[in-house]
C-alpha cells in the first residue's frame, strides 16, 4: 500500500520546514496547532531549540477554537506575547487544523498586522507535505515582506538560498557553505536561516549573485531574480567531510544517491569528477525541480517503490542516510554509504569543522 | 511582556481558585514549547504520550492513520529497537481528508501490517488524531470492521490534542483503550489490579508489601504482564485500585463492563497525610495495614538528609513524578524551602497553594506555558536544589534530580527514594544530568 509506512517513521512536515525557515529571523513564530505539533518541531526537528530560546509558541487551539474559528482570539493571544517582546515580526504557521476548518491565512495576516503594528508572515502548510515545501513558502513570504527595496549591486555579496539544518545535518552548516563559498572568493556570504539574519534579507537586492543550496530556495531565488535581476545558481559547495572521503571507492562503479536533490547532485557530480564513466543516478524523497535531473533520476514515492529500486536496480553502493536501512530486507547485503538527512531520520554528524 | 510572570503563593491564595491569573491558565495564552516542557505539553512528544502508553497492551502494535507530521516524533521513540518495530503508519493526503476516503484502506491496511509482523500480533491499535476528531470519524466502527477483516483485536487510541481540556483528554481516554480488550472473567478474591501509571512501580513500594498483608495474592500491572494472556487475566481481579486519577474514566469503564470496583489512592510526599490514606484503605478492603516500620524508614530518610545538608532552599518542577504543589508542600513541612514552583494550578492542587501560602507565603509560582517564560532568568533565583526535569532546564548549573523515572515512586518507598537520590546528587555521587 503506497500511502503505508511498515519499517521507515515519516519525514520531517511542511510545518517543520517552515518554522526551521524562520526560526533565526527574530521573530514571533506561532504554530497554529493544539500543541502537538509545536511538540514535534520543537522536540525533534528543529534541533537549534535545544541549544537557543526562540520565541516559538503554540496557539494552543482546542476543539471548540476549531469549530468556531476564534481568529481574533489567537491573534489577540498573539498580541499580549508580541507586547514589549522586542520582537521583529510575526509568523503564523499552519498545521491541519487549520487547514481542515479552512482557515483565512491571508486575512490572519491583516489582522495580526493591524493588531501588533508589524509586519505579519504567514505560511498555509497541512502537515500532509514534506519539509521542503514548507520551507519554500516560508522563504519566500519572508523575502517577499522584507526584501522591499532595491539596493545597489555589491559584487562582493553572494546570498545562500535553502540552508537548514533539515537540509544539512551540521548545526554549523550555515559556517561550512559560507566557508566554502569564502574559498570561492567571495568577500560576504549571507547564509540566511543559517547566520544571516533579518537585516541581510532585506538586503538582499544588493547581493550579486545567489546560490541555491536545496530545492526549498529555488522559488524563492526565482523570485529575487524576477524582482530585482539577481542571477541565481544552483550549487552545494559544501558536503560533509565521511561522505567525500567514501567516494573515490564508488569512482566507475554504479551508484544511487538518496538525499535532497541539489545536495545529492553535488554528489554525483563529486563521482564524476573522479571517474566521469561512473553511472551515478540520484533519487529524493522530497522536491525533485526537473531541470535539474538527469537521465535515470527519480522520485521516491513509497516505502515499497523505495525497496523496490534499491532491491532490484543493481547499484554497487547507495548513498543515504543510513536509516534507510531499516526498510531494506533484511537477508540482503547492501553498500550503504551515509549520508545524515535531519529531515528523514532526526540525525546530526557530529560536529563537523 | 519582557520578564516571566510569577505570582507568589500567597497572592494567589488570596485571589482563590476562581481568579487564578491569566497568566497561569494555558486557554488565555499562546503556548511557550520550551524544552522544559516538551514531555507533558504535547500528547504525543516524549515519555507516555498516547502513542507508546497504546502499545502497553502486550504483544501489540500500532498504526498511526494521520498526516505524517502527527507521526513524526515517533522517530525518536523508535531509537528503542522494540518499539520502533511496533509502530505503523498510514498517512493521509489532502485528498484523504477531504473525502474520508482512507477510511477504507484501514482494514487492509491492518492485514498487511499482521502480515509483516514476524510474530502475530495480539492486537492493532489504531492511533488518530485531531484530523478525525475535526471529521467526527467513527472510529470504534471502522475498528470493527478492520477486525473482521484481519482477524484481530483492534482498538482505537484518541490522539485528540484539541481536547486535551475537554472531559475526555488524549491521556485519560487512552487508558481506557489499553484495558478495552479485557473480557469478563470469573472474579479471583485474592487478586488485584494496580491501574494509573504505563510502567511499574519501584519494586520497594511497600503498597505491594502491603496488599500481601491484607491477603492480596496477585498484583497486576499492565506493565508488568508478559504476555496477552497475562493481561487478560487482569479481568480476575477483585478491585482496582487507581494510582493515578487520569485512570478513572478506565476503571469506572472496568467497573461498568467488568464489575470490578475501583480504590483511588493519590501519589503523596506528606508522610502524615500517606499514613492516612493507607488507614483508608485498610478500612475499604477490611485490614488493618502495618506500616509505621515503612513511615519510620522515611522519616528517617528525610531527617538524615536534612541533617547532612540543611535546610535547602528547593525549585520545584512539573516534569516529575509527584503533584510539584503537593510535592512542595512536603519540603516546607518538612522543614526545607521553597523558592519556587514550576507548575499547572489547577482545582485538584489549589488546595496545596492555599497550605503553602500560610507556611511559606512568598514562593514564586510559575506557569511553564506561559509565553513570558521566554524571558525566566535563573539568576534572580535564590534556590539551590532543583527537583524535576524542567526545573533543571531552568537552573542548569544546581544540583538536582530530574525525579522523573520510567520506575514509578510511590507511598514512603518514592519518599525515601527521593531523599537518596538528592543525597546523591549533592554529594557528587550521581550524574544529575
Amino acid at each position: 500500500m503506497k500511502s503505508l509506512l511498515k519499517h521507515l517513521s515519516p519525514f520531517a512536515p511542511d510545518q517543520s520546514g517552515a518554522v526551521s525557515a524562520l526560526f533565526e529571523f527574530g521573530g514571533l513564530i506561532v504554530i497554529c496547532d493544539a500543541g502537538g505539533c509545536t511538540g514535534n518541531i520543537c522536540g525533534f526537528d528543529e534541533p537549534r531549540w535545544f541549544t537557543s530560546r526562540g520565541a516559538v509558541f503554540s496557539a494552543g487551539l482546542r476543539d471548540m477554537d476549531a469549530i468556531l474559528g476564534r481568529d481574533d482570539r489567537l491573534v489577540a493571544k498573539l498580541k499580549d506575547a508580541m507586547d514589549g517582546s522586542g520582537l521583529a515580526f510575526s509568523a503564523i504557521i499552519g498545521t491541519p487544523v487549520p487547514a481542515i476548518i479552512a482557515t483565512d491565512f491571508k486575512a490572519l495576516k491583516r489582522m495580526a498586522e493591524k493588531r501588533t503594528g508589524l509586519p505579519a508572515i504567514t505560511v498555509a502548510t497541512t502537515g500532509t507535505r514534506h519539509y521542503d515545501r514548507g520551507a519554500s513558502d516560508a522563504w519566500l513570504e519572508l523575502f517577499k515582506t522584507f526584501a522591499t527595496e532595491k539596493l545597489e549591486n555589491d559584487p562582493g555579496v553572494v546570498g545562500v538560498l535553502g540552508a537548514s539544518p533539515l537540509d544539512f545535518p551540521a548545526l554549523n552548516a550555515g559556517k561550512l557553505l559560507s566557508s566554502a563559498l569564502k574559498d570561492d572568493g567571495w568577500k560576504t556570504v549571507n547564509c540566511y536561516g543559517m547566520g544571516a539574519g533579518l537585516d541581510a534579507v532585506k538586503t538582499a537586492s544588493a547581493a550579486a549573485r545567489n546560490i541555491v543550496v536545496s530545492p526549498a530556495g529555488l522559488a524563492t531565488a526565482k523570485y529575487l531574480q524576477k524582482t530585482f535581476g539577481t542571477p541565481y545558481e544552483v550549487h552545494c559547495p559544501w558536503l560533509p567531510p565521511q561522505v567525500l572521503d567514501a567516494l573515490p571507492a564508488l569512482a566507475g562503479k554504479k551508484t544511487l544517491v538518496i538525499h535532497q536533490q541539489f545536495a545529492a547532485n553535488a554528489v554525483r557530480d563529486a563521482i564524476l569528477n573522479l571517474d566521469s564513466a561512473s553511472q551515478v543516478a540520484v533519487a529524493s524523497w522530497f522536491m525533485m525541480e526537473p531541470e535539474f535531473m538527469h537521465d535515470g533520476d527519480f522520485q521516491i514515492e513509497s516505502e515499497e517503490a523505495f525497496v523496490e529500486a534499491i532491491v532490484n536496480g543493481g547499484y554497487d553502493a547507495v548513498v543515504c542516510d543510513s536509516r534507510l536501512r531499516t526498510a531494506l530486507p533484511r537477508t540482503q547485503a547492501f553498500n550503504i554509504i551515509d549520508f545524515p538527512h535531519f529531515a528523514v531520520s532526526g540525525r546530526l554528524l557530529d560536529e563537523v569543522k | 511582556m519582557n520578564q516571566a510572570y510569577s505570582i507568589t503563593a500567597a497572592e494567589l491564595a488570596a485571589r482563590g481558585r476562581d481568579d487564578i491569573p491569566p497568566e497561569l491558565l494555558s486557554s488565555a495564552h499562546l503556548i511557550y514549547s520550551s524544552p522544559a516542557t516538551l514531555a507533558f505539553n504535547s500528547p504525543g512528544a516524549q515519555g507516555f504520550g498516547v502513542k507508546r502508553a497504546g502499545l502497553a497492551v502486550p504483544g501489540s502494535v500500532m498504526l498511526l492513520v494521520a498526516p505524517a507530521c502527527c507521526g513524526r516524533n515517533t522517530a525518536a521513540l523508535g531509537c528503542e529497537a522494540s518499539l520502533a518495530e511496533r509502530f505503523f503508519y498510514l498517512m493521509q493526503d489532502d485528498t484523504d481528508i477531504v473525502t474520508g476516503r482512507h477510511l477504507a484502506r484501514i482494514p487492509e491496511a491492518v492485514k498487511e501490517v499482521c502480515d509483516s509482523c514476524a510474530k502475530r500480533p495480539s492486537a492493532v491499535m489504531i492511533c488518530i488524531t485531531c484530523v478525525d476528531a475535526l471529521l467526527g470519524t467513527d472510529m470504534e466502527r471502522v475498528c470493527r470492521k478492520a477486525s473482521d477483516y484481519a482477524g484481530v483485536p483492534v482498538v482505537p487510541c484518541y490522539m485528540y490534542a484539541l481536547t486535551r481540556e475537554g472531559r475526555l483528554p488524549p491521556m485519560v481516554s487512552v487508558r481506557r483503550s489499553v484495558y478495552s480488550l479485557l473480557q469478563p472473567r470469573e472474579k479471583v478474591p485474592a487478586s488485584v489490579n494496580i491501574l494509573g501509571f504505563f510502567s511499574p512501580l519501584r519494586d520497594d513500594s511497600e503498597l505491594y508489601t502491603l496488599l500481601n498483608s491484607a491477603g492480596v495474592r496477585t498484583i497486576r500491572e499492565i506493565s508488568r504482564c508478559a504476555d496477552f494472556a497475562e493481561y487478560q487475566a487482569m479481568a480476575e481481579a477483585n478491585f482496582n485500585l487507581v494510582l493515578n486519577q487520569e485512570a478513572r474514566h478506565a476503571a469506572a469503564d472496568l467497573r461498568k463492563r467488568l464489575d470490578i470496583p475501583s480504590i483511588e489512592l493519590a501519589r503523596l510526599y506528606q508522610t502524615d497525610k500517606i499514613a492516612n490514606q493507607y488507614r483508608l484503605l485498610g478500612q475499604a478492603v477490611g485490614a488493618a495495614f502495618d506500616d509505621a516500620p515503612h513511615r519510620e524508614q522515611a522519616e528517617k530518610a528525610i531527617a538524615d538528609f536534612h541533617g547532612k545538608y540543611g535546610a535547602r532552599t528547593f525549585a520545584v518542577g512539573e516534569w516529575l513524578n509527584a503533584d510539584p504543589f503537593e510535592l512542595s508542600l512536603a519540603l516546607i513541612r518538612n522543614g526545607f524551602s521553597v523558592s519556587e514552583i514550576f507548575g499547572t494550578v489547577g482545582g485538584s492542587n489549589f488546595v496545596y497553594v492555599k497550605k503553602i501560602a500560610a507556611l511559606s507565603p512568598d514562593t514564586k509560582i510559575y506557569s511553564n506555558l506561559s509565553p513570558s517564560m521566554m524571558f525566566y532568568d535563573g539568576r534572580e533565583s535564590d534556590c539551590d536544589t532543583v527537583i524535576g526535569r524542567d526545573a533543571m532546564y531552568y537552573h542548569p548549573g544546581l544540583p538536582g534530580v530530574p525525579w522523573n523515572e520510567e520506575q514509578q515512586p510511590f507511598g514512603y518507598a518514592g519518599v525515601s527514594a527521593l531523599f537518596d537520590v538528592l543525597g546523591n546528587a549533592l554529594s557528587g555521587k550521581e550524574s544529575t544530568r
